[in-house]
């Protein structure tokens, strides 16, 4: 979880996000329950408890899914990311999504204080969201999806192999959102909203 | 929890006996509370445990713990182990840290920054404990930084008398490196909750302070205050039960003492009540015609020193003297309200207008200016300065007025020219004012310069005293000079009655004659006399000056210099003070000659290598120095250090302004800028009594702070907030504060930075913005490209200006724009132009152009370009530019030209579409007579300042600074801001033709104009509104505490119960209709960046909908579009359960 140093703003601010993301989607996660709490320990991130895998499958599936995402957040490829539950049928159930807008463009020295703030925001606001969830079906299934604004190109290097195109089922009507947090704080733009499907999704 | 638990065990029938007992009970050996405790604690572990998820009966009984109590114990044993554990390694690790918090253990409450675990660390480094669960017994000091409501109600039972005290304090105190006291840190909830003593005596006793005595009891408070606050530092069973009561007895019985002096000499009531006052805050006394009231409250002094309140027993043997004393003081009396402090907030102006020291520092740039070129005439100097080593041609004349600031007061005085006279701000002869400057005849009687008044008439009772005359100073010290630059163009001035000439050029002369030549006329001119040492360099020469004085002159020759050094008091040597020549006394040296016996080497590995240089050189005569220009000042800077007394932060905070302005000034009138700011402070040393000099520094310590800014600046207001901030690292208590002194250093020629000067206004800043290279705001150098790279730009200005003109608006715009220059009218278009910017424009420029343009905007450009797109935002990356929605046939043009003639004819072409695009909006808003004017403008290509607001971009709107973004709607002319909205081109609506089922939101401007400016337009233009319900809502604005968001507007709305609108009236639609248009542009400004805050406000609005039908139908007009906008950009629908509502409940 430890930083490089000597990066460039961009990259700095990248590197926070998705360390972010680890620790927000963890909370997801741990969240909606699906694995018992003893999964989870409790751990200190930006002055705040959060939860952190303890299952090395999970943790490892999260990190790398995370970290994987860096070179492509660096570049300002990522539109969003979601956590999205599925219930047997690989139907998605509820998605968290989170919006990303990295200011590619801003140059000057991060006010990393003001980001920790924000973003400390999210985690608390995340940890009393519960209610706002839907209960989930048992047996269902979660996976991490970004959003790319545009498909990279293949390249050869390792880090772009561990995302792979997917065929996620989607919605066919637009979904219903509940806004759970939003922050923009220069040059990083995050909102988190969860998404339900329409009450007129055709029910397969 | 843990918190709870153990508190809850100390809680019952232990808590009512804690506040009875309140040191015993801490000194009680920890087995019998640990046992009081078992036995309290059974019930509370079994509670516990029943609830914990794993501990079931069984195991608990088979573990080594026999309860819950035990377990903890066992717990807290292990974490301190651990503790102390780590505490030893760090400790060992890290030798540079000092224990500063030895004896303190602190126990963090709740959510603090910086986290627990880094106070823990600090704790850990520097000596301290850290208690994972509280203990009344372990615990020292908690720290939090917020408590719930519940926890202040109940203090006592949370903290168990504990200080509650910020994080800060243990930051802070590591920073300084020493425990800091707690109680500046205390918690501001607990803070202003708590009564203090002072309220307590202000509300009981104030009542009184009509009465004669009211000042002096005010005094008292403060001194028992000090006492109490130190004594609370000390011992932080202050808050215990017992201990105020005993206060109060104390202090009761100060009072009834002081009371008593009182009595006793009422007489000095007067006086010394004034004198109260000037202890805590800051005085300027005048000396002129203060120096009696000045000097019966010096009698006083002792009685009422507020630092010491038990003195005032003395009072009784003062009796005698102060009522000798009186008649001065009532006669004077009422003159001391103009001049006491608190009357006059002009203290350091008028410190500074009275010192002597200030002028003597100021007069050096004042010499300055008026010689400016001279410097120059030195360089040569130096192929000089190789024959002056050898030969003895060199000839340096020293000149040095005789007693100046004496003899210039009394040149128009010649009755006192025999007698003794001297210099002083106060001629009270009992004062402690010292004596600047004393002539001969009284120099005869041992009077010197530096002695109290009161010494100086003890000497010479006939002692005439006068004050400064600081314009005739300046006046004679022209005249001066003017002779000596007249007679050499080598002069280095020491002071304003010192100089050194080299006359060593001026082959024809004697320096002699010369000498005594310059010394007739400066006589004749000024009427003072100058005395003049003559020698082969600068060190004899002033030497001789010595020798020569008063009114003569003294040449030394090569020869005689060592005969003339040999017997010489080391003293008289300059660069060796008292310090210095009590080091050589030690070693038997105390004249020149037996400084020669030592050698070089010796001295430089005494006192070092220069010093050691300087005695051996300076005890053989040897001075290589040049006669030169004065030295460049390093720093600038004022420092008070007589008169300083506060009485809390609030004096502070004013003195140092006062003190900002004064070196502002200083570094204004020296034409530089500085970099580093030192702030320096004089604290009363501990032990220290009041000064024997009245209302002097005494015994102090000197702290100082320093710190280093990146732009060099000479502005008041910066420096104001680095002084407030530098101040803010001290640490002192107010009170002990008797000097503070401002220095600027690394200092810039003005001249360099001259443009950056004015760059609060956004008038100044705009008249600067072309020339000015390192502006920080894109929006200038937005305006530098405007101007660098297209002059012929007008027709844009012309255009831009016109979109929204009327007759009226004309000439009213003309006005302003003369009035604000040329450059204004520039810097106002080139705002506009980020929104105006044709990115096919943009596209189509010269490569080095566009990287340039875009590096301007600081990425604004990527992010218009991001919004222009709309709904675009699946498609590409981000980070070429694309046109948006160009009309075809301009985009055409300018791909067919080429690239450079290109900018110039698009944007022109750029210009045109505009007009095209406004003459079709303006004709919609019903104000068809205008086109003709806007045309006809459009072709004269008048500069106009561009007064709609729908030519800016919102986005750098908002990005602007908040007082930036006032003065450009001031700059708007008033009418203007209202017609904004309805007159202004529908730019949004034409990238998002999304809210088209409301032709009259639609028409009259989706254009975000609503929500901009502080307070949002919509805000004034609900206020003039004559429907009730929208002047209410303009209110709301104001009550809400953070307006900038609409939610807690509306929250606010839902607090105030409300139906005053509910009765339909003609207006009714009118308001739907202003409210749905405030709404709608609060979705489109939102809805991107924060979704969050568009469903807090749609979730109020359905709950105020429940309330109010003018609110139910607002919201049932305007939630469609948001679902529209919602599936336009988010591709979502926002989740609000029953979309639509009918009816009211």
């Amino acid at each position: 979880m430890e930083r490089k140093d000597n990066q460039s703003p961009r990259g700095h601010i990248a590197g926070i996000l998705v360390e972010f993301l680890e620790v927000a989607i963890t909370s997801v996660v741990f969240l909606k329950g699906i694995y018992s709490p003893g999964a989870f320990e409790r751990r200190r991130y930006m002055n705040v408890v959060v939860q952190r895998a303890r299952h090395p499958q999970l943790r490892d599936y999260i990190h790398s899914a995370v970290s994987g995402l860096l070179p492509f957040i660096e570049k300002g490829l990522v539109e969003r990311v979601a956590v999205i539950f599925f219930n047997t049928d690989n139907i998605p159930v509820e998605r968290f999504m989170f919006k990303l807008t990295v200011n590619q463009s801003f140059d000057s020295k991060v006010e990393e204080s003001d980001l920790e703030f924000s973003l400390r925001s999210f985690l608390i606001k995340l940890s009393v969201s519960q209610p706002l969830t839907k209960v989930l079906p048992c047996d269902c299934r979660w996976e991490i999806t970004a959003y790319f604004r545009s498909l990279p190109q293949v390249r050869n290097s390792k880090d772009t192999e561990l995302w792979i195109s997917t065929d996620t089922k989607q919605w066919q009507q637009p979904p219903l959102i509940t806004p759970i947090k939003s922050m923009n704080s220069e040059p990083l733009g995050v909102q988190l909203f969860l998404e339900h499907p329409s009450p007129s999704e055709p029910k397969s | 929890m843990s918190l709870d638990s153990s508190r809850s065990a100390n809680s019952g029938p232990q808590n009512s006996k804690r506040s009875f007992n309140s040191n015993s009970s801490n000194n009680k050996d920890n087995s019998s509370n640990s046992k009081k405790r078992k036995s309290n604690q059974k019930t509370l572990g079994m509670a516990w445990g029943a609830n914990s998820l794993s501990t079931s009966r069984s195991s608990f009984r088979s573990s080594p713990f026999s309860d819950f109590g035990s377990y903890m114990v066992e717990k807290n044993r292990k974490l301190q182990n651990q503790f102390d554990a780590e505490a030893s390694n760090s400790s060992l690790s890290d030798t540079s840290t000092k224990p500063i918090f030895r004896g303190v253990s602190i126990f963090v409450d709740g959510f603090t920054v910086p986290s627990s675990q880094e106070l823990r660390r600090y704790m850990l480094n520097y000596g301290g404990r850290f208690e994972n669960y509280f203990s009344r017994h372990r615990v020292t000091h908690i720290i939090c930084s917020n408590l719930p409501d519940s926890k202040i109600k109940n203090i006592r039972s949370f903290s168990g008398g504990l200080p509650v005290v910020k994080p800060t304090w243990v930051l802070d105190s590591v920073a300084v490196n020493r425990l800091l006291s707690w109680v500046p840190y205390q918690l501001d909830q607990l803070a202003s909750n708590q009564p203090t003593l002072s309220t307590f005596f202000t509300s009981k006793i104030s009542p009184a302070s009509e009465g004669v005595f009211a000042d002096a009891i005010c005094e008292v408070k403060h001194g028992t205050e000090d006492l109490c606050l130190k004594d609370a530092s000390k011992d932080a069973k202050f808050s215990e039960a017992g201990e105020p009561s005993e206060w109060r007895k104390k202090i009761t019985e100060e009072h009834d003492e002081l009371m008593h002096g009182n009595t006793n000499s009422k007489v000095i009531e007067e006086p010394s009540s004034s004198y109260s006052e000037a202890s805590q805050e800051v005085k300027v006394v005048e000396r002129s015609n203060l120096e009696q009231d000045d000097e019966s409250r010096e009698n006083n002094r002792p009685q009422y020193c507020p630092e010491q309140p038990s003195a005032s027993v003395s009072s009784h043997c003062f009796d005698n003297h102060s009522v000798k004393g009186s008649p001065h003081s009532t006669a004077l009396g009422p003159l001391k309200q103009c001049h006491s402090t608190l009357g006059d907030p002009n203290f350091v102006e008028n410190y500074f207008k009275n010192s002597r020291l200030h002028f003597i520092g100021t007069w050096r740039n004042r010499y300055r200016k008026r010689f400016p070129s001279l410097p120059n005439g030195f360089k040569c100097m130096n192929s000089h300065s190789d024959v002056s080593a050898d030969t003895q041609k060199t000839a340096i004349i020293h000149i040095d007025m005789d007693c100046f600031f004496v003899s210039v007061v009394i040149r128009s005085h010649p009755e006192l020219h025999d007698k003794p006279v001297a210099v002083c701000h106060s001629d009270n002869p009992k004062g402690t004012a010292e004596i600047s400057s004393a002539n001969y005849p009284a120099r005869d009687y041992g009077i010197r310069a530096g002695m109290f008044v009161r010494d100086a008439k003890a000497l010479c009772t006939h002692l005439v005293i006068l004050p400064y005359n600081f314009e005739a100073y300046e006046e004679v010290a022209d005249q001066f000079y003017n002779i000596l630059h007249k007679y050499c163009n080598r002069v280095q001035a020491v002071s304003c009655d010192e100089a050194f000439l080299d006359v060593t050029d001026l082959e024809g002369e004697d320096p002699k004659l010369l000498a005594s030549a310059i010394r007739k006329e400066i006589f004749e001119a000024t009427g003072c006399t100058a005395s003049a040492g003559i020698a082969v360099n600068m060190l004899m020469a002033r030497l001789a000056t010595r020798t020569a004085k008063p009114n003569g002159q003294c040449y030394i020759s090569p020869e005689r210099v060592d005969e003339y050094l040999d017997q010489l008091p080391l003293k008289a040597l300059p660069g060796i003070g008292h310090v210095l020549e009590e080091k050589l006394k030690n070693r038997n040296v105390r004249t020149c000659g037996q400084l020669r016996m030592i050698s070089k080497g010796s001295l430089q590995k005494d006192f070092g290598f220069k010093t050691g240089e300087m005695l051996w050189n300076y005890s053989r005569g040897v001075d290589n120095r040049l006669v030169g220009t004065i030295q460049e000042s390093k720093s600038v800077g004022a420092e008070v250090n007589w008169g300083v007394r506060f009485r809390d932060l609030q004096d502070t905070q004013h003195f140092l302004l006062d003190l900002c302005k004064e070196v502002s000034l200083r570094l204004q009138g020296c034409g530089v800028q500085g970099r580093t700011f030192t702030l320096k402070i004089k604290k009363r040393r501990k032990d220290a009594g009041e000064p024997a000099k009245y209302m002097g520094c005494g015994d102090c310590e000197n702290l100082s702070h320093s710190t280093t800014v990146p732009l060099a600046t000479d502005d008041v207001e910066v420096l104001q907030r680095i002084t407030k901030q530098l101040f803010g690292f001290f640490h002192v208590d107010v009170k002990d504060i008797r000097g503070v002194g401002l220095q600027v250093s690394r200092l810039e020629s003005v001249d360099t930075s001259k443009q950056v000067l004015e760059r609060n206004s956004l008038k100044s800043w705009l008249m600067s913005a072309s020339a000015s290279s390192e502006e920080r705001c894109d929006v200038s150098s937005i305006a530098k490209d405007r101007v660098g790279t297209d002059t012929e730009g007008k027709s844009m200005g012309g255009n831009s200006g016109v979109l929204c003109t009327d007759p009226v608006g004309n000439s009213v715009l003309r006005t302003n724009n003369t009035s604000n220059g040329d450059g204004c009218s520039n810097q106002i278009l080139s705002i506009p132009q980020l929104c105006h910017l044709d990115m096919g424009v943009v596209e189509s420029l010269p490569s080095e152009l566009q990287s340039e343009l875009n590096e301007m905007y600081g990425g604004k450009l990527v992010d218009l370009i991001a919004k222009s797109k709309g709904q675009g935002e699946n498609s590409t990356g981000s980070l070429c530019f694309h046109p948006p929605e160009l009309s075809k046939e301009e985009a055409e043009r300018s791909h067919n030209s080429d690239p450079i003639s290109l900018s110039r004819t698009a944007v022109e072409m750029m210009g045109k579409q505009h007009i095209l695009e406004e003459l079709q909006t303006v004709p919609d808003s019903g104000t068809g007579s205008n086109s003709n004017a806007i045309s006809i403008q459009a072709l004269d290509n008048n500069d106009l300042m561009p007064s709609s607001l729908s030519q800016v971009d919102t986005s750098v709107l908002q990005q602007l600074p908040e007082e930036l973004r006032a003065d450009l709607f001031e700059s708007l002319p008033a009418h203007r801001r209202q017609e904004i909205s309805t007159l202004g081109p529908n730019r949004d609506n034409l990238h998002h033709p999304l809210c088209i089922n409301q032709p009259e939101s639609t028409d009259s401007g989706l254009t975000n104009n609503l929500w901009i400016g502080n307070p949002p337009l919509w805000v004034d233009k609900f206020k003039v509104s004559n429907l009730l319900m929208l002047r209410f809502f303009a209110d709301m604005y104001y009550k809400s505490k953070s307006a900038e968001n609409l939610s807690s507007i509306l929250q606010c709305t839902i607090a105030e119960s409300l139906h005053p609108l509910d009765a339909k009236c003609d207006a009714w639609n009118e308001a739907v209709h202003s409210f749905n248009e405030l709404l709608m542009e609060y979705i489109k400004l939102k809805i991107v960046v924060d979704i969050e805050e568009i469903y807090v406000c749609f979730r109020l609005l359905r709950r105020l909908s429940t309330k109010s039908e003018f609110f139910l139908e607002v919201y049932n007009l305007v939630f469609p579009h948001l679902q529209d906008l919602c599936f336009g950009k988010l591709n979502t629908f926002l989740a609000l359960e029953f979309s639509i509502l009918t009816s009211l409940h």
